[in-house]
């Protein structure tokens, strides 16, 4: 029985269609509810808040502002210290409510705890805040000016300002036969996950227990103990069912500080789910502006890129804010052999929500910006795409980028080939061609990816064999829709050589499981899968130990299939799996249990995808109508699930590229409902074609998986702004692409 | 009709809710889906947006399919309602439950039940739809995770089965 490469029905699913999920708002726990009283300005001083009146509504219990919460935390928010250098920033740790001003519309400066959330409605209509309203900082220009400043302690708005450097950037634009000016911008997302953040938090007798949506429990658990001043033994953080998430849940907010704040000083449960408007605010991503030039010679060979990246971190550092401004840079260069680049990367601080990282925190961005380079330079040069790729695309693998990444494995210019043959690139072109003759606004595009993948440092698995053989897997990753879980099972399962029903796989308790990093950057099946494959072999080996035992011989002379344990020398001796595992059990043994730490670096999966659009002539609204793509990831664990991370991608690069932009008004108001920010429905959905590698390059990782989970975002919107080039037949450097851009793009042709 | 109820009190409301009748006092200003939720334990019903746009909280109420984040529970009096924990019949799943299970058509889980309760109601109207009427009957649900495609596999499947 083999599991991996098969596309195995998830394991988990049936709750999910039966209405018996647990997401953190479903868990039935007599606790206050929270709703926050928001500020209306951008930037503006705090000179009183009167909650006399709130106090008086009926089902108030209390309201608190900075006064009452903050003297209970030693710390604030403050950067991903598992990846991200705290010297590189300059940030000020964010507190449960800001003390002297406010810095975003939305920012929370009064909460109100009331015994249903209709009451809590009402009291924060009944607190008064007077503002002193100060003059704004909204885009990234007015920041760098540094004329009004958002913190004063930090004396600047700029919150990381580190320049790269690498090779002879200077000889090769002296070398160049043409300078090639390019840009690259990514508007302002959001990531709305379906499932709005929340949290419950209870405290008694000095224990703290945190039911919170997230996916990173662990790291949040060290967080609240360095923050509350508690010992990690004392707090437990479960992570019920997550209903998605995309990196915007590794994040910790002023308002759940406040919400675990003011359960420890009521000494009462606390609960707070975030509305729709409140989970717009509470993770806004991408944001940022490449501008630069890019040395070339006439063949197409790109020497050298050099220019200015400028991010935006809204309003606080948030925990991964910075992994954009660190890693871009790095990744600029992208599959290609280009030695010599130089990046200034600045992140400024603006009166606006906080940003995050969004799946692909990065490499969206790089890929970006290293594709618009290179299609632009193909059309500068009169080349086609993949002429221009190919001559450029590194061919020694494993292949050192000039910043020190390292890209594992691959065939980077075979896969290219490959890709366009088997996506029917050519033939698609040809076809759009045939059609813009016939009057129809079609383009087809193209673009090339490398990432980074996996992120060590480490994961944790832990498995354990019951006295029945039923096998209980315990990950520190922490899958909320990937569908990983089931992948994990399957890893397991073949090791173990047994029916993968036997096998459950559970995560994200920290009182379950000990230790974790948790889920994002398509690590989950790659590092997660090799820390239990590699405990599930040690397993294999107790029970080896105990089969030997119970023949009196050595483990040596166990042999182990498909369930059965039998003896080298004398075949009649056969026990089955269950029957080990009840003897493992048998002698006031404690039974068998093993845990595993996988340490790695990342792992490199790329690949090539290819999207068709269409557009309308008299609303200039772009469709895309197929998205196709072919991806190395390695060994694919589970085909079906692999597809669906594809598809999910590719929806959210759609959404990118064409309909997504967080739109921030003059006054700094962010629009916080669905009628603001486009979200794709069913009706802009393209047909997906997903193919993966016939023949994968592994990774170094005992599961030779590569991981999945960000591909299609990362390199989506290059394909996708490709196309749209294709179709009107003229350059386009930002996500989204309006439809007015188009119209306005089309009515220059005519 | 006079005034429903006055400042602070609370109304009655009752409905029929997966076969069983439920009677409850509750202000006039609850939402049917905090009446689901809250009021009667039935968590499968989520919440997306609060603003009719996302379609999680999609149930069934006389026959229509309504999304229960903008009505009012004293406008389901007497309503006769279905959610997503009515849906499979002793333990047997509905076809539709099913064939998102085998289409891989969700991933986090979270628009499921109200994915699942806009595709019965389409079946009901429309045994039989193409392509363009699964993608026109269910663009008031949003998902985030799966980009649709396997949504509209599961919803032709389940046609299939429930045809047959």
């Amino acid at each position: 029985m083999t599991y991996i490469g098969q596309s195995v029905k998830r394991l988990y699913d049936e709750k999910f269609v039966t209405g018996k999920s647990t997401y953190v708002d479903d868990i039935s726990i007599p606790a206050l509810y929270t709703a926050f009283v928001r500020s209306p300005y951008a930037h503006a001083r705090i000179k009183k808040i009167d909650v006399t009146d709130a106090l008086k509504v009926p089902g108030v219990v209390a309201v608190f502002t900075a006064k009452d919460i903050n003297p209970m935390l030693r710390g604030g928010v403050r950067p991903w210290t598992t990846y991200l250098n705290l010297q590189s920033f300059r940030y000020v740790e964010r507190k449960a409510f800001p003390e002297d001003k406010v810095r975003y519309v939305g920012e929370p400066v009064a909460m109100v705890l009331a015994v249903d959330k209709y009451s809590a409605r009402d009291g924060v209509d009944k607190v008064t805040v007077d503002y002193e309203p100060l003059q704004p900082v909204l885009t990234m220009d007015e920041a760098l000016k540094n004329q009004v400043i958002i913190h004063e302690e930090l004396k600047t708005n700029i919150a990381y300002d580190i320049p790269l450097k690498a090779g002879d950037v200077d000889k090769a634009f002296k070398e160049a036969d043409k300078v090639i000016p390019v840009e690259a911008i990514n508007e302002r997302l959001i990531p709305n996950p379906m499932e709005p953040r929340g949290i419950v938090a209870r405290y008694e007798g000095g224990n703290l227990t945190v039911w919170y949506s997230t996916q990173v429990p662990h790291y949040m658990r060290s967080e609240f103990a360095r923050i509350f001043g508690l010992h990690e033994s004392k707090i437990r953080v479960i992570m019920p069912d997550v209903g998605g998430a995309f990196g915007s849940k590794v994040n910790l907010l002023a308002e759940e500080l406040a919400v675990i704040g003011a359960s420890i000083r009521l000494g009462r449960p606390v609960r707070w789910t975030a509305t729709r408007s409140e989970e717009m605010l509470a993770s806004n991503a991408r944001h940022n502006e490449f501008r630069g030039e890019v040395a070339v010679k006439n063949d197409g060979k790109i020497l050298g890129i050099r220019g200015k990246l400028v991010l935006d971190f809204g309003a606080y550092v948030t925990i991964t804010g910075g992994v954009q401004s660190a890693i871009i840079p790095m990744m600029i260069t992208g599959p290609y052999d280009i030695r010599n680049a130089e990046v200034e990367s600045i992140a400024v601080y603006t009166n606006t929500p906080p940003i995050t990282m969004y799946r692909g925190a990065s490499r969206p961005e790089a890929t970006f910006i290293i594709e618009r380079i290179v299609s632009t330079v193909a059309d500068e040069l009169g080349l086609d795409d993949v002429t221009i790729r190919e001559r450029n695309l590194a061919t020694q693998l494993p292949y050192t980028n000039p910043f020190g990444i390292r890209y594992d494995s691959g065939d980077y210019v075979g896969l290219l080939k490959k890709a366009v043959e088997k996506l029917g690139y050519y033939d698609l072109k040809k076809w759009a061609e045939e059609e813009r003759k016939k009057g129809h606004i079609v383009g087809v595009g193209m673009a090339y990816y490398v990432e980074i993948a996996s992120f060590g440092p480490w994961e944790y698995a832990e498995i354990r064999v019951d006295e029945n053989g039923d096998v209980l897997v315990l990950t520190g990753t922490t899958p909320h829709g990937q569908g990983s879980d089931t992948g994990l099972a399957q890893i397991v399962a073949d090791a173990l050589q047994i029916d993968i029903s036997k096998v459950r796989v559970v995560w994200g308790d920290t009182d379950q499981v000990p230790m974790s990093m948790g889920t994002y950057g398509s690590r989950s099946i790659t590092i997660g899968g090799s820390a239990a494959l590699i405990a599930a072999n040690k397993v294999l080996e107790d029970m080896k130990k105990v089969a030997a035992q119970i023949w009196n011989a050595d483990v040596q002379e166990v042999q182990y299939s498909n369930g059965v344990f039998t003896h080298r020398a004398d075949p009649n001796k056969k026990l089955t799996w269950d029957e080990v595992a009840r003897a493992a059990y048998s002698k006031h043994e404690p039974g068998i249990k093993e845990s595993a730490i996988y340490e790695s670096d990342v792992t490199s999966p790329y690949g090539v995808h290819v999207a068709v659009v269409e557009i309308d002539e008299n609303s200039g609204i772009a469709r895309v109508l197929e998205y196709r793509a072919y991806d190395d990831i390695g060994q694919v664990i589970n085909p079906a699930l692999a597809e669906g991370q594809i598809h999910g991608g590719a929806m959210q690069a759609v959404g990118q590229a064409l309909y997504e932009q967080a739109v921030i008004t003059e006054s700094g108001a962010l629009g916080v409902t669905y009628a603001d920010y486009f979200i794709p429905t069913m009706v802009e959905a393209p047909k997906y074609v997903s193919v993966f590698a016939d023949t994968p390059h592994f990774s170094p990782y005992p599961t030779k998986s590569k991981g999945v989970g960000e591909a299609a975002l990362i390199v989506g919107p290059a394909v996708i702004v490709r196309a749209v080039e294709d179709a009107v037949k003229a350059r386009f450097n930002r996500t989204p692409i309006k439809p007015e851009e188009i119209l306005n793009a089309l009515k220059l042709k005519k | 009709m006079g005034v429903l109820a006055n400042k602070g009190e609370k109304v009655k409301v009752r409905v029929r809710v997966n076969g069983v009748w439920y009677e409850r006092y509750v202000s006039p200003r609850m939402l049917l889906v905090d009446f689901l939720r809250d009021e009667l334990g039935l968590t499968g019903t989520k919440v997306g947006c609060d603003t009719t746009t996302c379609g999680a909280c999609t149930v069934i109420m006389n026959g229509r399919s309504v999304k229960s984040c903008t009505v009012l529970a004293v406008q389901a009096n007497g309503a006769d309602i279905l959610t997503i924990e009515g849906l499979a019949q002793d333990s047997k799943l509905h076809p539709i439950q099913q064939a998102f299970m085998d289409n891989f058509a969700l991933q986090c889980g979270y628009c499921t039940p109200g994915m699942i309760m806009q595709t019965y109601f389409l079946l009901k109207e429309n045994p039989n739809p193409t392509e363009e009427e699964i993608r026109d009957g269910l663009h008031g649900n949003i998902c985030r995770c799966t980009g649709y495609q396997n949504i509209i596999n599961a919803v032709k499947d389940a046609a299939g089965r429930m045809r047959s």
